[in-house]
Parts: C-alpha cells; structure tokens; sequence
C-alpha cells in the first residue's frame, strides 16, 4: 500500500491523522508528555505527531504515535479511517492467507533512499543524529522502542526466509554502541545462540522509520522460517522493496529513514535497563547483549519514528494488537471453526475475549483451555471471557452485556491457580508463574441445561444499510 | 564525576553534546552500570536522592544481574 | 440553557448531533432499523434523528436517540460535546448535591405552550396523533418508551415532592386506552396501591417530548419524597417551568409537546406485552395496569419523541447510565469515602466497574459487599469489577488492563450463587434468584502481601495539557 514511512505520514496527514508540534520542546520531560498526549487522545483516532523543534536537536524531525490508533492503522491497511476494529480484524485474518504471495523487488544499493547518506564509524555519533530522549522517567537511558532488527541464521545464512526482522527494545549507551534485550524465546536468541557458539560476532542492521506494515510485522511473532518482508509484502498487497546493507551482508528495506549497521559482539552482556514496559510497570536492569553500530546510512531530512509505551492505552497496544489476536485465532480455529472472532488486545493477551458459537453444552470452556494452551497462551493468556458468536468481542460494552446476562453462577466462573504465567505481569508470582481466569458469558446449549425460556431481541443486520446514510448524514451536519 | 545511579566514582563521561551548537545540553554515560541521562532533565531525575530508592543501584552487585538470553558453551571445534 | 425539547434539539442540530431522516419509510421495520442504526453508530457521538415522512404519518415528526450518545448527554449538561464519560460522572455528581436550590417556576395554564392544542374525548386517537412504530418485531404492540408519568400521592395530594414523574413502559391499545408496566418497587406504584385501596382511579398525566434532564431524571430512581423536577431544577441550574394540567389535578412542564391527561383505571389488569427490553431480552405478557386517557393536548406542530431499546447499546443504557452510576456512588460514599468513581452503566448495574484506593488489606472486597447490599445493589448489582483508584472505570481498555496485571489468583476471583437476583436478567433463574461475581483487580494494601517488587510507569497528570494542544491541532486538521 505505501512503499515508506513517508507516504504512510502523507497518507495521515491528507486523513487529518497527524499533526505538527513546531514549538520548541525540551527533551525531557516534554517530548515524553507529548507522546502520552497522543496515546491518552484515545486509541480510536489519535494522530502521530511529528515534532522538529526539540532543544538542542532543532531541525532534527521525530514522529511518534504513528501506528497509535485505529484509524491510523485502517488506514495503513488501506482501509477507510472509520473501519472498525472488528472489520480490521477480518480482513486481517483474510490477507494473513495471502503468504505465498507475499513478493519481495531489489534496488541497487547505491539508489536506495536509505542510503542516500553515509556515515562511517567515528562520523556519526547516535545520541546525536537521532533526536532521542526518555521514553519513561525511570528508564536506564534512551531508547530505540521501534526498531526494526535485521539478522540472519549462522547455519543457513542464505536462506531468505529465515532472515529475521524483530521488534527489540535498545537502549543507546553511546556513540555507537546499543544495548538490546533479546528473550530466550525471540527468533534473534535462536540466530545469537548459533553464533555465539561459535564466538562469532552476528550482523545485524537496525532499521528505523519503515514501512508502516513492515514494523507491525516485525512486532508479530510468527514461524521462524517465515519472512517477515514477504508477510509485509503479502499484507500490503504490493511487493517490499529491499536492498542490500552496505556491507553486503543483510538485506533492509529500500526506504528506510535509518539503517544502523553493526554486530552483536558475541559473548558479552552488559547492564541495560529499567524500561517501561508494555503492563504498565518497569522492568528491572539486567545483564543483556551488546551491539556495535560500523556504519549509519540514512535517508536526505530524515525522520526518527519511536513509540511510546507505558500505561495503557498507549501505542504499543494498538501495534501489537491485531497481530496478537490474527495468529491466535488462526490456531484456535484449526480445530474449532466455531470460533468467530477473537480479541487478545489487552496487554498481548493477558486478557482475551473470545466469540464462539458452542457446539454442544460446556464447548465454551473448551475453546478456554485451548487459548490457555496456544504456544503464545501458554504464558500470555491469564483471563479468558468467552462470549456467543453473535457479540462483537472487540466492543467492551457489547462484552459488558454478554457478563451481565449470561452469567449463572459458579458453573461459569473458574480459577486455575498454579498455571504457567507472563514474567512482565506484575500479577505474577512468582515471576512465570500465573493464574486462568475463565468466564463464560455464552449461552448454554444442549445437553446443558438452558437458560429459563426467555427471547432475545434478534440482531438486526439490515439495520446497517440505515447506519451508512445516518453516518453521512452526520458526517454533513458537522461540515456546516 | 560520580555515576547518579551507581554511585561510582570517576565513572561518568560526555557522550553527546545538543547536535544544533545551542550547547542546551550534554548527555552523560556511567562506564559501570550504563546508565544515561542528560544534563537538562528535571531537576529531580539529576538528582537520585530525590528518586524512587527502587531504581537505585548503589550497593548492587552488578554482576548479578540477570541474563535474560544466556551465554551458550562453546561448540566444539 | 434549553429550556424544552426543541431548544434542545436546536443545540443539537448546531453542534451536528441531530440529523434529518427526510425519505419516505414506513413505520415497520424501517422506523425501528434506524433506531437501531443510531444506536449502532456508537455510544460516543452518535446522533439524534428527526423522522417526517413516515407513511401514513406524512408530516408528523419523530425523533429518536436524543439521549443516544455521551455527546449528547454532554450537551445536556450544558458541557462540551467531548467531554469524558468520567468528567459528566463527576460533574453530574457535584450538582447533584445542589438539589435543595433546585427552583420550579409556574406559568398560567393557558400561557403554557403544551396547551397550544386541546382535545378533548372523542376527538383524538392517540394511535394516528403519534407517529408509532414497533420497537422491536414481537412487541406485544405499539409502546412509548420514553414518556414521563406524572401522579400524586392520594393520601398527600398537596404535596408538591411526593407528585412522581417517572419512565414506565405504556402499551398504545386504541384511541384512548393504554396499559402501564408498574412494578412493585416503582414510586407510582405506591401511589397506585393506596388509590386501589379505595377503589378511586388514580390521575396520571402522560408527558412527551420534555426538557431532556427532565427525561433523566425520570428515569433515575430517587427517594419517594424528593422531587424530580427539582432535582432537574438543581441539575439544570436554573427553574423548571411548570404549569397545571387542563383539569388541576397534576403539574406538568409547560414546554411538552404532549401532555395525555387520564386516570389509572382502579383495581383492573389486563394483558400487555411483550416488549424487549434492557438486557436485550423481551419480557413476556403480563396483567398490567389500564389507563384511560380523557383529554390531549400538545404544541402547535408537536414532535413525538420516543427511544430504542433492547440489544444494547441502546439509548436506554445512555439515558440510563450515569443517573445509576451516581445513586450508588452516593450511598457507598456516605461509609467508604475511599471509592473514586463507579461506573455502572451495564444493563442498569448488572456489571459494574468500582474504582477505590483500599484503606487496608481487602478493602476491595468490602465495598463490592456494600455495593451488592444497596438498595440498587441488593436485586441488580451482579458482576463487580474493582480497580484501583488511578484507573478510570468508564474506560473500559483500562479495565481490561487492570484485569490482566492486578488479578493474582484464586484470591482475587469470587462467585457467591444464591444470592438475589434481577428477573428481567435472562440468567436468573428462577427469576429473582443470582449470583455475585467479585473481580479484585486492585494493587495489593499492607497488610496484605504485597506484588513482587515492581514499579509501574507513573501518571501523568501534566500531559493533559499536551492533549488540550494536540486536540486543537488535530481539529484544525480535520477542518483542511
């Protein structure tokens, strides 16, 4: 849909979904406030902000909130502002398919924008040339919190596929020196294990301000011998076009605003943290892997895209939250097409609303032990509020209903201490360990027994032909 | 100069200085415990006394820490 | 301020929350679509919609979803239309307590432009004077849902704070004969039980289309000797306007478009219903109450005003929502002070969001006690959510938040069965019969064990300004 960050930004801005900040601002704590300003305006049609007048960085653009409601990510997906988050979800799904025909086109090096300029070790210093500043009070230094990093298999580094490209978080030490944190369970662990077996150092690109499609794929966890460019490709309905780093060695995307070019020094790992994380709460410092940047390349003005995260809602939430919820529901429905819809939006999946139409009386609390026991809800998943197909699970009033009324008593609420558990939720205790909470706000179908014999009022699906010219009716009212 | 979050002594050097010339800041690095900060955050982030004592790392061992992606043994040759 | 229905649907139509529905329809189903489709554009902002060209009716005017959205509950405060659902919650909260200053003011009856049109038995038919449709496909008949009743307490008739102006679902069976759902906890039905003691018909006067805080809080349970209109008068800040009915028995707000004078017919009940209702369920047919009708009179060119009910979100759960929130508020506050905010817009208070600061260990778990032991509370309250008190319970992603990092384990989820219920709650069973379900999602109070030792990211109270910024910019935007 859009081939860079900039005709995404374009896109925003003709959409009245991204605004300019031109005063100047400090640093701290300014740049933060603002970017918690943007994510507090609502996830439904906050605007990215791009700021150009930060002290001592004046000139120097940053963009922030860019995937930060759901208007801007209709709108990534070339949807319409107004798409609401259950169509997203659908058509989503619908493209998910679309893999094999994710294509992938090649510009030369030395025509790609992202290296339109080049910097070479001691000519770039990064605290500098990147308009950075405190994501949260607390956090151990600067961070880059919308990274996309770029590194391939040791053992089969030809293979394209299992080139990888992950969101992690890297803390700036110095000029060219970054701290990332890389999980045991991250596609990159696999990739650096290999490596540092070897006591070799493992390449890696960070790739800043990229297509916007690309950096929620890089934020979503999928097969490790999947790519995430041909996901991208494949999602945008137009080929991703890549180029090779200056070094030859990794392959980036063609447009990128910054590509930092450097290695994993193997074998070494040194303090980072805190850092505000995605529940809300910081995590601790840690001992964790040590990057050298040899080279900058970047496009002529280029933008700094970061992201705030924190106490939600914030824009990690709306980044992170369809590509928690598209894979999930892949894998439940394999084998419970009953499934309809499901929504793991809050805090990667802490909290997941699942629509499903039972097939027989208890399926419900079936379809419950199978999120508990996908590879990403093992963990994630803790509470699991099943409602029938016919509530729209991404509408929390509509979920709020579903409680109210279909709730009978003990049968439908259960909690199951002693699960596995997500270490960054501060509920959990101790860390890894956890809980399911199951709440099953279904009807119950035979051989259960039913509810008293009562008639819901029926949905009424006509009702939307109505809704579409009252919308437009409005949508002229408020022209006047 | 001594680390704000550490607390070791002779630590902490200049690793960036404001890109535009206005000389608005200087960015800090402690070598001990990678802490980074700049000189025009507010006053209480300069400041660790004033700080939540949980962020604090005086007295931490550092090695200790933990290493949430381990170091692997060596393949053999 | 407005001070009748029209110059409140002026203010509307300025500020782009009233549209017109000029194409032919016919009165079923398309009167009822686009009720729903109103209702299905959004609790946020949805409109309010006139309809004139209703065949049959051609010329008489409707009007729907007035109180359809927090938009246009703002407007009714006299407060911008953005304003949070948790800035009108504490507004609304404050002026409640102004109630002693609320102030009612009389007109002569023939001044009053109620009484513009009178008509007199024999001379109208109430089924072709009001554009009626049905709300939902099996409703017994053709109801108004939205109408204000007015009656004296017989044993008090002089008693101004005793005359009841209350919301009760009426049935439309001929030209002058209606049928009234009067349930025993109801204020008229105190009212109705001492006339039927004497066998005396009890004087009723049938409002439409009023001063939409009137309308609010006719809906909104308040003590039998505390007067609706001032309690309006108080919210409003400034008098109500009242007049008397042509006949003296009742006062009446002198801007309604209807006024249906008549007498509840003693000691007979006939069949009536069923009609769908707040849970989204119909209730069944039932003997209710039968009203005969004696004399109409409106405004020159009236507007009927009526509401859609039934899957929420309806503008029943708008109408209904803060005024339910507030009650409780009020009553658990008079013993826990420490309760922030309740949210408990859910199917009238069948799941509610309570945000505390827990004086010590378990304090949470005390007041979801008094919430379930309220008046309210006692039948209704049924699934309690409570958060801590720096999370908005109107916000419902923080809700979920708060669900995914502050619920440890068995300790934290609660069902108690057996315990009263609300019979119009399809899962209650029998009727009158429920369950409670208590939800701790609150931060652990010495001397309970605290969270493991976690920080969470700060508040930030001064971004608000940021936001006010952004919010002009994006404005001007939009305005492009």
């Amino acid at each position: 849909m859009f081939k860079d960050l900039r005709e995404f930004l374009a896109k925003l801005e003709e959409e009245g979904q991204l605004v300019y900040y031109n005063d100047e601002v400090m640093p701290e704590p300014e740049v933060r406030l603002i970017s918690r300003a943007a994510c507090d305006m609502g996830s439904g049609t906050a605007p990215a902000v791009i700021m150009n007048n930060i002290k001592g960085y004046k000139g120097q653009r940053l963009a922030v909130n860019v995937h930060g409601s759901w208007a801007n990510h209709a709108l990534m997906f070339g949807m319409p502002k107004t798409t609401s988050l259950k169509d997203q979800f659908f058509e989503l799904n619908r493209r998910w398919d679309n893999y094999p025909n994710g294509k992938v086109e090649w510009v030369d090096g030395d025509k790609a924008p992202c290296h339109e300029v080049i910097l070479d070790e001691g000519k770039f210093n990064l605290l500098e040339l990147l308009p950075c500043y405190k994501v949260n009070e607390y956090d151990g230094g600067f961070y880059l919190s919308k990274a996309s990093v770029v590194s391939k298999d040791p053992d089969d580094p030809d293979n394209f596929d299992k080139e990888n490209v992950g969101t992690y978080r890297l803390q700036i030490q110095d000029a060219s020196t970054l701290c990332m944190q890389g999980l045991a369970f991250h596609d990159i662990a696999i990739q650096l294990r290999k490596a540092e077996e070897r006591n070799e150092p493992l390449p890696v690109a960070v790739c800043l301000g990229v297509d916007p499609v690309l950096t929620f794929m890089a934020s979503t966890p999928i097969a490790y011998d999947q790519s995430e460019y041909k996901m991208a490709a494949a999602l945008n309905g137009i080929p991703m076009v890549l180029t090779k780093t200056t070094d030859g060695k990794l392959d980036v995307p063609a447009g990128a605003e910054f590509v930092l070019e450097g290695e994993i020094v193997p074998r070494v790992r040194v303090p980072e943290g805190p850092f505000g994380e995605f529940p809300g709460s910081y995590s601790g410092t840690r001992r964790q892997v040590l990057i050298k940047v040899k080279r900058v390349t970047h496009r002529k003005d280029p933008i700094f895209e970061n992201l705030y995260l924190g106490r939600p809602w914030s824009e990690i939430d709306t980044l992170l939250g369809l590509n928690t919820c598209v894979p999930m529901f892949k894998q439940i429905t394999e084998t419970m097409p009953e499934v309809v819809a499901v929504n793991a939006l809050y805090q990667h999946g802490l909290t997941v609303i699942i629509a499903v139409n039972p097939r027989f009386g208890g399926y419900a609390k079936s379809v419950a032990f199978r999120a508990a026991s996908t590879p990403h809800g093992i963990s994630y998943v803790k509470n699991i509020i099943l409602v029938d197909g016919d509530v729209d699970p991404f509408d929390l009033e509509k979920v709020m209903w579903a409680m109210s009324t279909r709730i009978r008593g003990p049968q439908d609420v259960f909690v199951i201490p002693g699960t596995p558990g997500m270490p960054l939720d501060p509920g959990s205790e101790p860390a890894g360990m956890g809980v399911k909470v199951i709440i099953d706000a279904t009807t119950p179908v035979a051989p259960e027994r039913q509810l008293r014999d009562v008639r819901m009022v029926c949905p009424m699906p006509e009702a939307k032909k109505y809704q579409d010219i009252l919308t437009d009716l409005q949508k002229a009212a408020n022209k006047k | 100069m001594k680390c704000i979050r550490c607390g070791k002594e002779d630590s902490v050097h200049v690793v960036a200085k404001a890109p535009d010339g206005s000389g608005a800041w200087e960015i800090y690095k402690c070598d001990v415990c990678n802490y980074g900060w700049r000189s025009s955050e507010p006053a209480k982030m300069l400041d660790s006394s004033k700080w939540d004592p949980f962020f604090s790392l005086i007295g931490v061992d550092l090695n200790k820490l933990m290493i949430p992606c381990p170091i692997p043994p060596l393949r053999e040759k």
